[in-house]
């Protein structure tokens, strides 16, 4: 074909359309830089069609390509990685554009186009960002339609209306391929994207991380349970234990990482659920109490703890089977028991005081633990997420000074004081609580959820959880953070538009209760769509599946929708519809012949009618065809044009044969 | 090898897709495979199912499948561009050797609108078009012409790869389409043989006088003119290209005959050609003597159609 070498205006156009949509999901993770590159260069590709400036010759196209990749290297450190790579493939994609100068080159734009819309997934994967991202798909359809050399591809409208309907009629397919393909395991190992700014916990606390983390209201993860959801005071999401005390923070002790299985004794009822959890970077996962996880790459650790082996990047659904009431440990290891014995050399004297004391006084853990709690209770403590300053003995200030402060206050300091006594513990990290969602009978759990309480150690009982903040602040457990910030108006005051905000506006609450329901489905249902879950789901809905059912559906589903699918693209009942008029335009002029013509708008029985009375000879047979044609074009009638077609013969019979053609003037 | 492929795929085309004046499409005259484009676009969506597969990103599934169901759609949608489109062999009117010979056909649409429908006979280059819905598209394509005689230019191509380019569709028909092509004229010498009878004496007579006698006047230069009777000292007052006219030409009774000439076949039935042309232009009444075929002395359209007729099929099987 002697294609044009030049770029049609409307598939330029759309094309230019079609790099503002692709590239909008990428703004978040792109250097600024490169916008200035794109603004640059789409300018000047619009001179270049309004013949106002020429092509980049081969100087400025090296230039421009040299200064994208100093660009990129100077601003991600490397030209390799997914961040980086995502924005050489940007930088692409607009150099592309600017010297896309034939039909082959604008092809190879559309499908870098199609690339850079996958690659944005790898970074959000959102139901907002899938709803966008049909439109670069659709501009980017609509540019290749525009490719074609047909007056329809000269006009911008139809060109994306035909690429809208390409897309939707897609869709069933496209639907069936997504439940039935295969998923495979990754085939190789490729750069993940850096999750940049996730808030949530990490492996060392000081009060004030936590005190951060309450001002977030970014989702830590949902949680969907088998049957009842438990009540809020029992739900203590465990993430990881705090076992390194400095006088300052609490760290995770690196022997935590040691693979070592601990001993643990399942005991009374198992709580079943799933968990769905936000890109956290981390590689704990979360669980209450002691959990099992089908999950693979994911162990449970020497303290209890869930731990894959790759962080947490993107948001990933896992069943857990928990034992809220199970024994863990009760043997103990010396070496860890001695880890949650430790302290710092020097610092704090007068809880150490306080603690020998408390020890000579109730020489059982148990009751020592009772009067400790006890304290919290009586004494004059306060829950705030404002506490005062404290010095260097931190725990000191705390217990004896200032006396407010919230959950990493009264773990650290209570672990503290146990350890000081001769009682191993230690500081359990996670959430507390969470919200429920009516509407899709789940819990979503907040970074405000955030919490930390103590475990201790008793000989034969094992490691025991206490939660000190109960007894300050009970409705921090019961009600939640909000309720516990009543008095202080604090909670989430450096956020004021959060809908969060807002919970006693009812329809708002609907909403944003509905929405995080959508966004749940849309994780469990879509995102999580793979290997495990894709067997399972198939499973449920079809009984016993193997390889080759799988593909016998593929074959056979898609056959059938493409089957539906030709029959409305090419409707043959109108083929026929087609026939029976073309039938009743010979009878017309059948009749015309004898000088009886069809008025403008007369309908076929009126016609037929008046026919019969200029013939009534030939009557019978008029008639006969023209019931046959009522019957089969209003009628909705399944006669086939044949027995039409013999009507009309039988008439032409009846006639009395004439040459003259009667035109209607 | 290829020759007997290529021979048996012709006999198998000639029984799924007779000749005939009018052809309809439909899926048995349709064929239908990825174009290049196509198979750049298949890359592409495996580049991306390899992503998706990696990341373990089920957007990317889903859009890897969805651009892989748009080109399945597209299939049908290629498909349905092209059928149901009738075509029609319309006329070709008879052109000399080194002319562009042009077939006129109709495209019509019982129902849908056809888009880019391209038209030709490889290798030359496709002629694109659109097809109105329940419309019709006339068009006229060209092919050149090498030798003298019946042109059946074959198998004609229609493809389309409308919407998305990533399919081809094509068809090769047979409207049974022919033209006549005539002999390229040739100026040069008159092979003149006065009166239709067979006088050897006479006619090689005028064959050495060949019709220079008796200057009548002059006119004006036309191409195929010979350059013998160019008038060059006009030409060089400045009187433009002047060519003396000779009454021999008129008044006698003229035949031009093949005998008469020498060289190659060809290059006589070129002479002769260009006479023809030029005693019909003049209507000056002429006989044609071929071997094996003669004509009568005549003057008119007629005459000339049939003059040129024997010319372009002299020698070709009746």
């Amino acid at each position: 074909m002697s294609a044009p070498i030049s770029i049609p205006r409307v598939s330029l156009s759309w094309l230019l359309v079609a790099q503002v949509l692709v590239i909008i999901p990428h703004l978040a993770h792109l250097p600024v830089w490169i916008i200035a590159l794109w603004l640059g260069c789409a300018g000047w590709r619009i001179q270049i069609f309004r013949m106002r400036a020429r092509y980049p010759n081969a100087w400025a196209k090296a230039g421009l390509m040299l200064g994208a990749a100093v660009g990129v290297f100077v601003s991600r450190g490397s030209l390799v990685g997914l961040d980086a790579g995502v924005v050489l493939l940007i930088a692409a994609f607009i150099l592309k554009m600017l010297e896309m100068h034939t039909r082959r080159d604008a092809l190879v734009l559309i499908f870098l186009g199609f690339f850079a819309v996958v690659t944005a997934y790898l970074f959000d994967d959102s139901i907002q960002l899938a709803l966008f991202s049909l439109l670069p798909v659709t501009t980017l359809l609509a540019a290749l339609i525009g490719l074609q050399q047909s007056g329809l591809a000269m006009r911008p409208w139809p060109t994306a209306r035909l690429a809208a309907g390409l897309l939707v009629q897609a869709l069933p397919l496209m639907l069936l391929l997504f439940v039935f393909f295969p998923r495979l395991g990754p085939l190789w190992s490729l750069p993940a994207p850096h999750s940049k700014g996730v808030t949530g916990l990490s492996d060392s606390m000081a009060p004030a991380d936590i005190a951060e983390l309450s001002r977030s209201t970014a989702l830590a993860f949902r949680a969907s349970f088998e049957g009842a959801v438990p009540p809020r005071d029992q739900l203590y999401w465990r993430a990881l234990t705090l076992e390194r005390f400095d006088g300052r923070r609490w760290s995770q002790a690196s022997a935590a990482q040691l693979p070592l299985a601990p001993a643990w004794e399942k005991r009374g009822e198992p709580l079943r659920y799933s968990i769905v959890m936000q890109p956290s970077s981390q590689r704990w996962l979360f669980g209450l109490d002691v959990a099992e996880t089908t999950l693979d790459q994911a162990r449970q650790m020497n303290d209890f703890r869930l731990q894959r082996q790759q962080p947490v990047e993107r948001s990933l659904l896992y069943q857990v089977t928990s034992w809220p009431q199970a024994l863990r440990e009760p043997a103990g290891t010396a070496t860890g028991l001695r880890r949650a014995l430790q302290l710092p050399a020097t610092g704090d004297p007068r809880s150490r005081v306080w603690a020998a004391e408390l020890k000579r006084r109730y020489p059982q853990p148990e009751e020592l633990v009772q009067a400790l709690l006890g304290h919290f209770n009586r004494e004059p403590y306060g829950y705030t997420l404002r506490p005062p300053q404290v010095g260097v003995n931190s725990i000191d200030d705390f217990l004896f000074e200032t006396r407010n402060g919230f959950c990493a206050h009264y773990a650290g300091a209570m672990t503290f004081v146990l350890r000081a006594a001769g009682i191993p513990a230690r500081v359990v990290a996670g959430y507390q609580g969470g919200e429920y969602n009516p509407s899709g009978n789940y819990l979503q759990v907040r970074q405000f959820d955030a919490h930390a309480w103590v475990e201790y150690w008793q000989a034969g009982r094992g490691w025991v959880s206490v939660d000190p903040t109960f007894q300050v602040a009970p409705e921090r457990i019961e009600q939640g953070l909000e309720e516990a910030l009543a008095d202080e108006q604090s909670f989430l005051e450096s956020s004021p538009f959060s809908p969060l905000r807002y919970r006693q506006l009812g329809w708002l609450n609907q909403l944003r209760l509905s929405w995080d329901s959508l966004n749940y489905g849309w994780q469990r249902w879509v995102l999580g769509y793979q290997g495990a879950q894709q067997l399972e789901t198939l499973q449920r809905w079809f009984g016993r599946i193997d390889a080759r059912w799988i593909a016998l559906s593929l074959v056979g589903g898609g056959g059938l929708l493409l089957s539906l699918l030709a029959l409305w693209l090419f409707k043959p009942w109108q083929r026929e519809r087609d026939l029976q008029r073309r039938l009743f335009q010979r009878f017309e002029q059948l009749l015309a012949r004898h000088a009886v013509r069809r008025a403008p708008g007369e309908g076929a029985r009126a016609y037929a009618e008046r026919a019969m009375q200029a013939l009534p000879e030939q009557a019978q047979a008029i008639r006969a065809f023209a019931a046959a044609y009522e019957a089969q074009q209003y009628a909705g009638g399944d006669a086939s044009v044949v027995d039409l077609r013999m009507h009309l013969r039988a008439l032409r019979r009846a006639l009395p044969w004439r040459f003259t053609t009667g035109r209607r003037e | 090898m290829t020759r007997l492929f290529r021979s048996r795929w012709n006999r198998w085309l000639a029984r799924r897709i007779p000749a005939a004046a009018s052809v309809r499409l439909t899926q048995r005259q349709i064929f239908i495979i990825p174009s290049q484009v196509g198979a750049a676009f298949a890359l592409a969506l495996a580049l991306m199912l390899l992503a998706a597969i990696n990341y373990q990103n089920s957007l990317a599934y889903g859009l890897t499948f969805l651009l892989g169901s748009v080109f399945i759609v597209a299939i049908l949608h290629t498909y349905r561009n092209l059928a149901g489109l009738e075509l029609k062999a319309g006329g070709a009117s008879a052109v000399f050797v080194g002319e562009q010979g042009r077939f006129r056909l109709r495209l019509e649409s019982t129902q849908r609108a056809h888009q880019a429908i391209a038209l030709g006979w490889p290798p030359g280059a496709l002629q694109v078009h659109d097809v109105p819905a329940e419309g019709v598209s006339e068009c006229e394509l060209s092919i050149a012409t090498q030798r003298r005689g019946w042109l059946r230019p074959g198998r004609l191509r229609v493809e389309s790869r409308f919407p998305l380019g990533i399919l081809l569709a094509w068809s090769w028909i047979d409207l049974d389409q022919a033209l006549l092509v005539y002999p390229r004229p040739l100026a040069g010498e008159l092979p003149l043989t006065a009166g239709s009878d067979d006088d050897q004496q006479e006619q090689g007579a005028h064959a050495q006088g060949q019709g220079t006698d008796d200057f009548q006047g002059l006119r004006s230069y036309q191409p195929g003119d010979s350059k013998r009777r160019m008038h060059w000292k006009a030409y060089s007052r400045g009187q433009g290209l002047l060519v003396k006219d000779f009454a021999a030409l008129s008044g006698r009774d003229l035949c031009l005959d093949f005998d008469s000439l020498s060289g190659d076949v060809e290059r006589r039935l070129s002479l002769l050609c260009h006479w023809v042309l030029h005693l019909s232009e003049r209507q000056q009444p002429f006989a044609l003597r071929l071997p094996g075929c003669q004509l009568a002395q005549d003057s008119g359209e007629q005459h000339r159609e049939a003059c040129l007729r024997a010319l372009a099929l002299f020698g070709s099987p009746p």
